[in-house]
Formats: structure tokens, C-alpha cells, sequence
């Protein structure tokens, strides 16, 4: 698909160019690649997370990446491993590379790549509600303690409520148990949400969903980060923040209320063209350590 | 005529004024970003923030070495692709370009500009990558490299940077060409030069301080570019040992790290801010000097 | 390539100087090379753009079941012409200061150009730094247009400088003599002689500033924020397309219609630049 369009991008260029200076240059190379055949000795593409991320926090955690070294918990992803911020680059560098692996959190996760079994279970909600999945990290939202907003509070409880877990679920994450029917108190005013970008767009759903119950409210959503979600909403400029993993213990310290609204998995991807369907937690864990090094080395 | 001469007066006043906003910007800019950084340059201690090797925020560990050396071969590379290549492009369109294809030539150099660097970011996520990553690939199946690399490194990030800064100079360069009076050029003409003489050994030293201009915008432009960078950059702290391997820049490192950053993090990737203005100062006063001497001879 | 008729001519003198041969490959090596790179680009983003270009996404609400590009789109024009309303005319006063009222060899030319050097060379991530340190935090703004704009202003300035001084450089001395030679004073000659005769030049750096503030990423996420929905007031936060584009790309949900932002986006640029040359035109005809 993607060497189709470049190919198209690549003639239509070449004409155009040719046509333009007159002079026919038009022999734009098209070689086709993409057939080549999968060779295990090919250097892995370990592409992971930025420090700090919610996502990267949760997989290093869950895959024993992280190692506690005197007391400190050290990150010891290898050094090798390419760094993006953005959920979009992570899918089309493993899309685009036939040796590379990644991660995603399952919201987001597409048929551009292929999702690995870890330790034999699929990953579906299902199973990661059954709790053979194991690769999952709780979205919360905080709020202060003396919080003195009706309309967040009311919004919150339209999360915590069979509607709105409702959108929860159907946007492929997983609900929270128990939960009632709404009963809004229409009160009206604004409530700003702000935080992980991870959460955001589920978010933006629920707040859509609100707003058909209670069209007197105003809600405001700010993407950024779990961190300055937190630190935003200890300084009062977000109502809710939202984090895409636990809250350190210096920010419930701070005053905040953590509430668990969602869970989400996270998804292990590797290219199409990658014939590996199950991977063991060690391997996954000897990739991102750089332990391993190629594909053959995985998967003795 | 004293009202007129009062005018007179008060506008050059106003125009004074006005000329005297971007050196307060630079000292609002300079303190506000030292105030912010410098404590933090301190705490982490200088020598070691700016040699250290390891980043590693979550365990104290700050070194910008690798994203200084990231900064300075990406900048490098991105002058090497781009600057020949544009500084000839801007000759063609001054002096070679016939006036029929001039305008649409023109308007897509101006479009170019105006196209936000997350596009260039894809385009090199989806073209450029791919490109360098079956190139480092067959390069090590010929046993000419150890590593292939992954197509995300130096190599890409400088032919993506290179495309970046192409319309900076050849805009910039191109209207120094045009201002070198037309006399020049016909005068070498006469005296029996080609074309290709006169443009060469006449017209571009006449319009050399503007071309200098040009490619100091273009380094400036590469140092500073930061979303495409960290898409095609592969934006690993490390120093890199090949041209394919890939790197972080100054510019990478911030964007990557804000969101997450607190407390001395968070005042470390400002000091990178003060570390990368600090550079462009070095840059542009280093060009003022070799400008002053060279209007001195 | 460019004269037929003297074709042949050329051919010998190309042949007789084998430098200059070599010299005009190269340039026109240089000169495909760049256009096959530009329309690559531009192919690129109009092949993956264009087909998701639908009437729904110029609707007035952004909603994540419609990710509408007009909010941004109206907050890139307030952006934009706030940002100019702060920096042209600083910009063009401060020109015409250097061209026009300092005299040579003034000690301030030299503090002011190298300033503006310093300002032009600047990253933008460093003036978004700067913007969330002054104008958010400092001065409490907050993330707003305003503080967004005023970011903007400082890092096109030095742009829209320098534009106007070589534009104004390039008008003859013959004009304002003759103008002074006719009894006008030096305010008069600048405002309707001098000026009037540089529009073109300023005007094109006032494109070339527009096109920096329409792709502005970097400098705008740390100080405009990132609210998809025009303000209320540009006290409040809203994000421009560029920023709309790089939101819609980094969760990898909305692609498509982050490639058809882009085209929306390159169809501005293209407009902006056919307007001003319009103008341009018009302006020195009178």
C-alpha cells in the first residue's frame, strides 16, 4: 500500500519534472523492494517511547525492563532503541520496517501492523479483563481533594456511570465494573480536563457524550502529558488532570484524588512480514534490554 | 515649519524606539532563559552537563554531549546537501531561468517555506527512511558496514533538513544575486567572460554578504528544526558511530522531554534551550567578525 | 535551454571554455534537482491530502467523531494577522531607521544588526521556551493567542527587518534626491517616495513571515496551547492548523485528515502568496 503510493508519488513527480524543465529526466528510479524475503540475521529496529511517557512507563514495568539497582528503579532499555513521542511515528516505522518492533496502547492500535501473543494470549480486551493479558495500565483522572467545580463533578460522575462506560467500551477500552445509571445535576459553568495525550481521545468522546446530557456545561480539554496533568491540576489550572498510569506518591502527597475511569492494554507490534506470532515475556524483555540483537537471537 | 520640524523629530524618535525592540528582545530572551537555566546548569554542574555522556533524567544523569555532537553532524549535513544545492538553484533562478517557467518555479520555492515541518517530518518518515534504511541494508550485506542501521539516523535527518533549508537560501540568495547592479554583469561580459564567468567571479562575490546571510538563516533554520528532526532522527542519546546510526538533537531532546519533565528536569531541558542559544550566538558572532574583517581588507 | 537561436553560438563558447561548461551543468543539475524534490514533496501531499478532503471538515465545531479543521483555520488567521499587526511595523520603522536616519558607521547599526541576526537565528523551540517562561508564566497569560502571537511577532521580526531594509537599500538615491531637490523633508520623502517604492520587497518578506507563523509548530504548542475551538478571546487557547495537524498525527487516529489539513494548508500559502503578489502589482502600478 504505502510503496504503491511512494512509487505513484515518485512517477507523478518524475513527469511532472520532466515537463516542467523540458529536459526528459523522467527515469526516476522505482525499484521495487518490498519483496524482499524476511531474513532473521537483520539488526532488530527497537523503537520505544520517550522517557517519562505513560505508555513507556507502564511496558517497561509490566516487561521487567525496569530494574531496581540500589533501592533506585533504573530504565534499562537499551541505548539502541529509537525514541518517538508520537503514537502515528511508532505505527509507521513498524509498518514501514520489516525488522522492527513496538508498542501501542491498544486504543490506537491498527491493521498496518501485526499485534504479537504475549506468553500465548492474545490481546483483546477480553483477555485482558480475564487477566490473561497481562500488558495493561489503569487511565485515571485526579482532582483535588477540596475541589470546587459542580460541573467537573458532575461530569465525573457521568464517567463513573453506565453511560459513560458505555463509551469506554466502545472505543476498545476497558470499562470499569459496577457501575450506575447517570443522574446529572445540570448544573452549568466550565470545567477544564487536561493531560495525557493518551487518554485524550477517549476523553473527548465522553466529553461529547456529556454534553448531550447536560448542554449548559462547558468543558475544555488540554492534550499534553500525564506529568503536567498532575502538576496542573495541583495548581488549579486544570479542574481534572489525567494520567495514563498510577500517580506517584509525591502527587497524591500534593492533595490529588486518583479515579481509576478506564483500563488499557498495551498492544506488542511487529511488520506484517514478520513471521514471529508469540512472544514470551523474557523475549520481549531481551529485545528492549538489547540482549538481543537480531531476530534469530529472539527466537531461540 | 516648526510644527513640521517637531514631526520630523518625534517620527525619528518613533523610529529609534522601534529599532531598539529587537535588542530588547534579545535581552528578554537572554535573561529569561539564563534565569530559568543557569541554576540548573549549576546544580547539575556545568562541566559535567555539557560533557557528560549519560542522559538519563529518571537516575540524575545529565549530559547533553550526545545531543551537542547530535546538533552539530545533523547541522553539518544538512549544510553539505543543502547549501551547494541551493546556492546553484538560486543561480539558475536569477540568471538562467527563462521568464515562462520563472513564476510557477518561484511560487513553489515560496510554498515550499510555508509548509509546517510535520509534513516534511512524514514525508521523511514515508519516503526518506525507507530509502536509507535498504541502502544501509545492502551496504552491510557488501560487508562495507558492521550496522545497517534502521534508515532513521544522521544520513536521513540531514537530507530532510538539507530539502528544509533549500528555500531559505534560495530565497535569500537569489534576491542578493538581483541586486548586484546589472553593470557588473555586463561589464565582465564585455571584457570577453562567459556567462558562467561573470556570474561566478563577478555577480556572487558582489552579492556575497547576502548569500552569507542566507546560509547562516539555513544553519539556523537546521539547529533549530525540531519536529521533522525527531521524526526521522531516531533520537537515541548516544554518540553515534556511523553516519546511519541514529542521533538526538538539542532540539529533539526538549520536545521529547517537556511534557514530562519536573524540578531539575524540567530546568535541565531549559538549560539545552540556553545551550542551543548559546551556539547560535557563537554562530552569528562569528559571522559578524569574519564579515568585519573582510570589509576591513 | 533558455535562447534557441543562439544555440550553436553557445555550444562553441561552451566548448571553448570547458570551466564554464562544467559551472552550467551544475546549476542546472542543482536546478532539477531541487524542482524534482519540490514536486515530490508537493505530489506527496496532494496524492495522500486530497482524497480526504470533505465538505465536514470545514464545519464550524470540532468533534472527535468530525476533527473539523475550521476552528484552526480561523485561529491561524487571527494568529496571523495579530502577529503582524505587533511586528510590521516595528519591523518597517526599525528599517527605516537603519536605512534612512542612522548615518554610516553608527556604532547602534551594528548592536541593532547583530541583534537581529542573533533574533533571525534563533530556534523556534527556543522562542516557545521563551514565550511559556515570559508571556505565559511572567506576565500570566496564560496559553492564548495572544501570548502565541506576540511569540510569533518576536521571531518574524527580524525577517520582515530585514526584507525592508534591502528593499529600501535598493531604491535609488536619484529618488530621494530628487524629492529633497523639490522642497519635501525627510519624513515626507520616506513616507511617499522611499516607502511607496520598496512595497514589493517588504511586502514579499511580509509572505515569506506569514508562511514562518502558518508552519509554526514548535514555538506554538508551549504557547498557544493546544484547545481545538476558536477563543472567545485571544485571552483564551486555540490551536492554528499546524498544530492541528501535529495533534491529529502524534495519536496516529486521525491521519487522513492530518494529510488533508495539509493541503488546506498549502492552499492558504498559495493564496496568500497570489494575494500579495496581486497586490504587489497593483501597488506599484499607482
Amino acid at each position: 500500500m504505502k510503496m504503491k503510493k511512494f512509487i505513484a508519488v515518485c512517477s507523478i513527480a518524475g513527469m511532472l519534472a520532466a515537463a516542467v524543465t523540458g529536459c526528459g529526466s523522467g527515469s526516476t528510479d522505482s525499484k521495487d523492494s518490498s519483496a524482499s524475503e524476511w531474513d532473521s540475521s537483520n539488526d532488530i529496529t527497537v523503537v520505544s517511547r520517550e522517557d517519562g511517557s505513560g505508555t513507556r512507563g507502564a511496558f517497561i514495568e509490566l516487561f521487567g525492563v525496569q530494574e531496581e539497582v540500589d533501592g533506585d528503579k533504573v530504565d534499562m532499555t537499551t541505548e539502541g532503541a529509537q525514541i518517538t513521542n508520537s503514537t502515528s511515528v511508532m505505527l509507521t516505522t513498524v509498518a514501514g520496517d520489516e525488522y522492527a518492533i513496538g508498542y501501542v496502547s491498544l486504543g490506537s492500535l491498527d491493521e498496518t501492523v501485526k499485534a504479537v501473543k504475549i506468553d500465548g494470549a492474545e490481546a483483546t480486551a477480553e483477555n485482558i479483563k480475564s487477566g490473561t493479558y497481562k500488558v495493561s495500565r489503569p487511565f485515571n483522572i485526579a482532582t483535588k481533594e477540596d475541589l470546587d467545580n459542580e460541573v467537573a463533578e458532575d461530569f465525573i460522575n457521568f464517567i463513573m456511570s453506565e453511560e459513560g462506560q458505555k463509551v469506554v467500551s466502545d472505543n476498545g477500552y476497558i470499562p470499569v465494573d459496577d457501575v450506575k445509571a447517570f443522574e446529572g445535576t445540570q448544573p452549568s459553568g466550565k470545567a477544564v480536563i487536561g493531560g495525557s495525550s493518551s487518554i485524550a481521545p477517549v476523553m473527548e468522546k465522553l466529553a461529547e457524550a456529556y454534553k448531550e446530557v447536560n448542554p449548559n456545561a462547558e468543558l475544555e480539554l488540554q492534550t499534553s502529558d500525564s506529568t503536567t496533568g498532575m502538576t496542573s491540576a495541583v495548581d488549579g489550572s486544570y479542574d481534572i488532570g489525567m494520567a495514563s498510569r498510577e500517580l506517584k506518591d509525591e502527587e497524591l502527597s500534593q492533595g490529588l484524588k486518583a479515579t481509576v475511569i478506564a483500563t488499557d492494554g498495551i498492544a506488542v507490534i511487529v511488520n506484517k512480514g514478520n513471521p514471529t506470532e508469540d512472544m514470551s515475556t523474557e523475549q520481549v524483555k531481551s529485545i528492549y534490554t538489547g540482549e538481543a540483537l537480531s531476530w534469530d537471537e529472539v527466537t531461540e | 515649519m516648526k510644527s513640521k520640524a517637531w514631526t520630523e523629530k518625534f517620527m525619528q524618535g518613533v523610529f529609534f524606539i522601534a529599532a531598539c525592540a529587537s535588542v530588547l528582545a534579545v535581552a528578554l530572551i537572554c535573561v529569561f532563559l539564563f534565569a530559568n537555566g543557569v541554576p540548573a546548569m549549576k546544580e547539575i554542574g556545568f562541566v559535567e552537563f555539557i560533557t557528560g555522556k549519560m542522559w538519563k533524567p529518571n537516575n540524575d544523569l545529565y549530559g547533553i554531549f550526545p545531543m551537542i555532537i547530535g546538533s552539530l553532524y545533523v547541522t553539518a549535513g544538512a549544510i553539505v546537501f543543502g547549501v551547494p544545492i541551493g546556492i546553484l538553484t538560486s543561480v539558475f533562478m536569477a540568471m538562467y531561468c527563462p521568464k515562462a517557467i520563472y513564476k510557477p518555479l518561484k511560487a513553489a520555492t515560496e510554498l515550499l517555506a510555508g509548509i509546517p515541518s510535520v509534513v516534511y517530518g512524514f514525508f521523511g518518515l514515508v519516503v526518506l527512511v525507507p530509502w536509507i534504511r535498504e541502502f544501509g541494508r545492502t551496504l552491510k550485506q557488501a560487508g562495507i558496514t558492521d550496522s545497517s542501521g534502521n534508515g532513521s539516523g544522521i544520513l536521513t535527518a540531514s537530507l530532510l533538513l538539507g530539502m528544509m533549508i533549500l528555500p531559505t537560501i534560495i530565497g535569500t540568495t537569489e534576491s542578493a544575486i538581483r541586486a548586484v547592479p546589472e553593470h557588473y554583469y555586463e561589464g565582465a561580459l564585455a571584457l570577453g567572460a562567459t556567462h558562467e564567468r561573470s556570474i561566478f567571479t563577478i555577480v556572487i562575490p558582489a552579492a556575497k554578504s547576502g548569500v552569507i546571510a542566507g546560509i547562516v538563516l539555513g544553519i539556523g533554520r537546521a539547529v533549530g528544526e525540531t519536529m521533522a528532526v525527531i521524526m526521522v532522527a531516531g533520537n537515541q542519546t548516544w554518540i553515534p558511530e556511523s553516519l546511519l546510526k541514529g542521533v538526538r538533537t538539542l532540539t529533539a531532546n526538549i520536545v521529547i522531554e517537556m511534557g514530562y519533565a519536573t524540578g531539575l528536569h524540567r530546568e535541565a531541558l531549559i538549560a539545552t534551550g540556553v545551550v542551543l542559544f548559546v551556539f547560535i550566538l557563537i554562530i552569528n558572532f562569528s559571522v559578524a567578525l569574519l564579515k568585519r574583517r573582510s570589509e576591513h581588507e | 535551454m533558455s535562447n534557441r537561436i543562439t544555440m550553436g553560438e553557445k555550444m562553441k563558447t561552451y566548448l571553448k571554455h570547458p570551466g564554464s561548461l562544467i559551472l552550467m551543468l551544475l546549476v542546472m543539475l542543482a536546478a532539477v534537482l531541487t524542482f524534482i524534490v519540490l514536486l515530490f514533496l508537493i505530489a506527496y501531499i496532494l496524492i495522500n491530502g486530497v482524497p480526504h478532503i470533505k465538505p465536514s471538515l470545514f464545519s464550524l465545531h470540532y468533534t472527535s467523531e468530525n476533527a473539523s479543521l475550521m476552528p484552526a483555520l480561523i485561529n491561524t488567521i487571527i494568529m496571523t494577522l495579530l502577529s503582524l499587526l505587533v511586528a510590521v511595523p516595528f519591523g518597517i520603522f526599525s528599517a527605516i531607521f537603519l536605512v534612512e536616519y542612522a548615518g554610516r558607521g553608527n556604532r547602534f547599526i551594528g548592536v541593532i544588526r547583530l541583534t537581529t541576526e542573533t533574533l533571525s537565528g534563533i530556534p523556534s523551540i527556543v522562542y516557545g521556551l521563551f514565550g511559556m517562561l515570559f508571556f505565559v508564566n511572567t506576565l500570566e497569560w496564560g496559553f492564548s493567542l495572544l501570548a502565541g502571537a506576540f511569540t510569533l511577532a518576536i521571531m518574524i521580526l527580524p525577517l520582515i527587518m530585514r526584507t525592508t531594509e534591502e528593499a529600501l537599500k535598493a531604491v535609488p538615491d536619484t529618488y530621494r534626491e530628487g524629492s529633497f531637490g523639490v522642497g519635501a523633508g525627510k519624513l515626507r520623502t520616506v513616507f511617499r517616495i522611499v516607502l511607496p517604492s520598496a512595497i514589493p520587497g517588504i511586502l514579499a518578506g511580509v509572505i515569506l513571515a506569514v508562511g514562518r507563523i502558518v508552519g509554526e509548530t514548535a514555538a506554538l504548542i508551549y504557547t498557544a496551547g493546544t484547545v481545538a475551538k476558536v477563543p472567545s478571546s485571544v485571552m483564551g487557547s486555540g490551536r492554528t492548523l499546524a498544530v492541528h495537524m501535529y495533534n491529529l498525527s502524534s495519536e496516529g487516529l486521525y491521519m487522513d485528515q492530518a494529510y488533508a489539513t495539509a493541503v488546506v494548508l498549502l492552499v492558504l500559502v498559495v493564496g496568500i502568496n497570489t494575494l500579495s503578489s496581486v497586490v504587489a502589482r497593483k501597488l506599484t502600478k499607482a
